[in-house]
């Protein structure tokens, strides 16, 4: 049987648990590229790239750079009467939230074949787009960096903070990232999306056990 | 979709208020018997403009050497047609007050307004052949049928961003507004300014902005307006990499003589280093960030 070479038929199958990530061919990188949505995270050992929209909230990219596997996170830390001081509490809710979002996308690296020695890392968003309001993405910055930091994973490269949202296309086979700053036009509807996520995960805390490698 | 876009302005005609003083020195200034003295009489009508016309006209925006302290000597230096450009484009923020919206907060839709106009006066300055201060209030006016739209169709307009961000290539907002809604948001904002008999040259680079090659009297202005535009956002996001934000269509540089080589770093630096003395100028405060 002749091999269709329409771009629908490249679109291989998603890793185990990332089915319902929307995944659809993209004309500018010439690849199937897969949206995430605040909360979401996707690891894939193919050719593709993954993107998403950051205001405040932020994305690590994490990738062995010997097989190319990895893929990439979306997340910020709830903003609970306690999360103030996420580091000072060390276990606190927030954190915790920060924590499983993080050991999620590096444990499924490991479990498609990743090592840990050759992981690389790099991490995206964290603006103030609204103005006068508090800088939570600098709490989410400083959450990454030092998740990274403890983890001993080095940051290769990061565009993070700032006042712009920010358009993050991620291609974990080669490691290459497109980082394009948005307009202020965008602000508004990239903060209500990102108070809705933050809505849900207020409501449905993370439980603390996660499966460690 | 004429008649759509023209009802769609009908309906904004009590949210948008022009300066009174605006409309009287826009009749003033094409009725051929009108004398300086006429203009500087309507302007001094009203105190609040007069104030800042004054302002600005001993800012360094423009420079004049010696104390502009009368308004008939600011009326005879800057021009009469000037004067009502400068009506218009000291009360902006108030004209459109009243088409307040929850998609994007006054202060970064003229923020980036402010960008434009003042990029598009200094491409105006190096290009030549063309009056550099109105093509500043056309840049400042080039997005107002953005107002227009976020305040009359809020749930299409959310649509049309939300499509935008979906896609991982940032779709221009005028392409996936005409997938949304069938027209634009200059269309709109050309429609506005027909309506309200602005001026025929800023009529041409609101409605053109996009679109440049359909500007048929003004095509230097409409060019200078689109250009500065991508600048605009280029000052926005802090980039010097034309790559990061929307592409300026060729035909912009062969239509003004300008070298992309030569201008983008200049103007795109001097933009931002102007922006904080003009919002203060033109709005009266400094923009929130």
């Amino acid at each position: 049987m002749a091999i269709l070479l329409t771009p629908p038929a490249r679109l291989s199958l998603a890793l185990p648990g990332f089915e319902n990530i929307k995944r659809s061919w993209n004309s500018t990188y010439e690849t199937v590229a897969a949206r995430l949505l605040p909360g979401e995270y996707f690891v894939t050992m193919h050719d593709e790239a993954v993107y998403t929209t950051l205001g405040s909230c932020i994305s690590a990219c994490i990738r062995d750079r010997v097989t190319g596997i990895g893929g990439m996170n979306h997340f910020m830390l709830p903003i609970s009467a306690s999360s103030d001081s996420w580091k000072a509490a060390g276990n606190s809710a927030s954190a915790r939230y920060g924590n499983f979002a993080m050991e999620h996308l590096i444990n499924n690296i490991l479990k498609n074949g990743g090592k840990r020695q050759n992981l690389e890392a790099k991490i995206f968003g964290g603006g103030r787009i609204i103005a006068n309001m508090t800088d939570v993405g600098m709490r989410n910055i400083a959450f990454a960096r030092d998740y990274l930091e403890t983890e001993g994973l080095k940051i290769s490269s990061e565009d993070v903070g700032d006042t712009f949202p920010r358009l993050v296309v991620y291609f974990p086979a080669t490691g290459k990232v497109k980082v394009k700053r948005l307009r202020s036009l965008h602000n508004n509807v990239i903060a209500e999306q990102e108070t809705m996520y933050l809505n849900t995960i207020e409501e449905k805390p993370v439980s603390g056990d996660i499966e460690l490698f | 979709m004429k008649t759509d876009i023209i009802e769609l302005v009908r309906g904004v005609g009590d949210l948008v208020t022009l300066p009174d003083v605006f409309i009287r020195i826009n009749q003033m200034v094409e009725d051929p018997n009108s004398t300086i003295d006429d203009i500087s009489k309507a302007v001094s009508q009203d105190p609040a403009f007069t104030v800042r016309l004054l302002r600005v006209a001993n800012s360094p925006f423009y420079g004049f050497s010696s104390a502009i302290d009368t308004v008939s000597k600011a009326v005879s230096i800057i021009g009469t047609s000037q004067i009502r450009n400068l009506a218009l484009s000291t009360a902006v923020a108030t004209s459109f007050s009243g088409l307040s919206n929850k998609l994007v907060s006054m202060d970064n839709f003229w923020r980036h307004s402010l960008y434009c106009g003042l990029a598009a006066r200094k491409l105006a300055k190096m290009a030549g052949k063309c009056d550099a201060e109105a093509v500043f209030t056309a840049g400042l006016l080039h997005d107002i049928g953005e107002l227009v739209i976020f305040n009359r169709l809020p749930e299409l307009a959310k649509e049309t961003l939300l499509l935008v961000l979906d896609g991982a290539d940032e779709l221009p907002v005028f392409r996936a507004e005409q997938q949304t809604m069938g027209f634009d948001h200059a269309q709109v904002g050309g429609e506005l300014a027909r309506q309200w008999k602005l001026p025929p040259m800023l009529e041409e680079c609101i409605a053109y902005h996009h679109d440049i090659l359909a500007a048929k009297r003004y095509p230097r202005e409409a060019a200078l307006v689109h250009i500065a535009n991508i600048l605009a956002l280029m000052a926005e996001v802090q980039t010097l990499d034309p790559g990061d934000v929307a592409p300026i269509e060729s035909a912009a540089w062969e239509i003004t003589g300008l070298l992309e080589a030569e201008v983008i770093a200049t103007v795109v630096g001097e933009t931002r280093a102007d922006i904080a003395e003009a919002e203060m100028l033109f709005f009266g405060k400094a923009f929130s960030r």
